[in-house]
């Protein structure tokens, strides 16, 4: 069994994609292959591949005394967001580089490139942050 | 680039007393927002052309106009819901 299928299993028993996603990408994963023998990348119809893109990204705060946060927010936006910061200028950019490294995120903004920003999206789908305070306060990050 | 928002929908429940529950109607916003960037565009321009002969590159605002723009129409979809013991807030935006 290939990575690939692997990973689609994993991420259907994950629940993060629904059966019908799974079986499109095992599709155009079986169908990818007998189009460019050599595996250079996944070729024909993309738009399962495309369909199955997380869409929104979740944040979910549920506190110990009742209350509750849920954010939904779109993932197209968190890419619009991104892409703005290309727009950032220089010394902003540098004190935002010096206090990120000063907070132990030694990031550079300005080397965010736009193809980055697509590959940082696509992995977030298989990014899950579940955060459980000493209070009972549970924070849970995903994308779907 | 999708579609600008078409509604908002804020709905406060606050115990006892009678919740809010709100449509702003955003595509009536459209228009000014369409002639607004009609107007600021060509400025923007003309300053990030003088800038940039003044041997300034560091600022772009034209296409910072336009990513806000992008910005603002990719805000379909989100919702915050806020839910604290008998009170609730919920923001949508379609």
């Amino acid at each position: 069994m290939s990575e690939d299928r692997n990973r689609i299993l994993a991420l259907l028993a994950a629940g993060k994609i629904t059966t019908e996603e799974a079986e499109r990408l095992l599709d155009a994963l079986e169908t990818g292959p007998a189009a460019q023998p050599s595996g250079g990348g996944i070729t024909g119809d993309p738009a399962p591949l495309i369909a199955a893109l997380p869409k929104y990204l979740y944040v979910q705060v549920d506190g110990s005394t009742g209350d509750n946060v849920n954010v939904k927010i779109p993932v197209a936006l968190v890419r619009s967001g991104l892409k703005l910061t290309s727009l950032i200028p220089d010394q902003a950019m540098d004190q935002i580089n010096r206090s990120m490294s000063e907070h132990g995120m030694s990031v550079d903004l300005a080397n965010l490139k736009p193809e980055d920003i697509d590959e940082l999206i696509e992995s977030l789908r298989e990014m899950e942050i579940n955060v459980d305070g000493k209070n009972g306060d549970v924070v849970r990050i995903f994308c779907a | 680039m999708s579609l600008p928002p078409v509604m908002l929908h804020l709905e406060v429940t606050r115990p006892p007393r009678r919740s809010v529950r709100l449509w702003l109607p955003l595509f009536l916003l459209w228009p000014l927002a369409l002639m607004l960037g009609v107007l600021a565009l060509p400025v923007a321009a003309v300053v990030d052309l003088v800038r940039l002969l003044c041997g300034r590159r560091d600022h772009h605002y034209a296409m910072l106009l336009v990513r806000l723009s992008a910005l603002c129409c990719e805000t379909r979809g989100l919702v915050i819901q806020i839910d604290k013991r008998n009170e609730t807030v919920n923001l949508t935006v379609h």
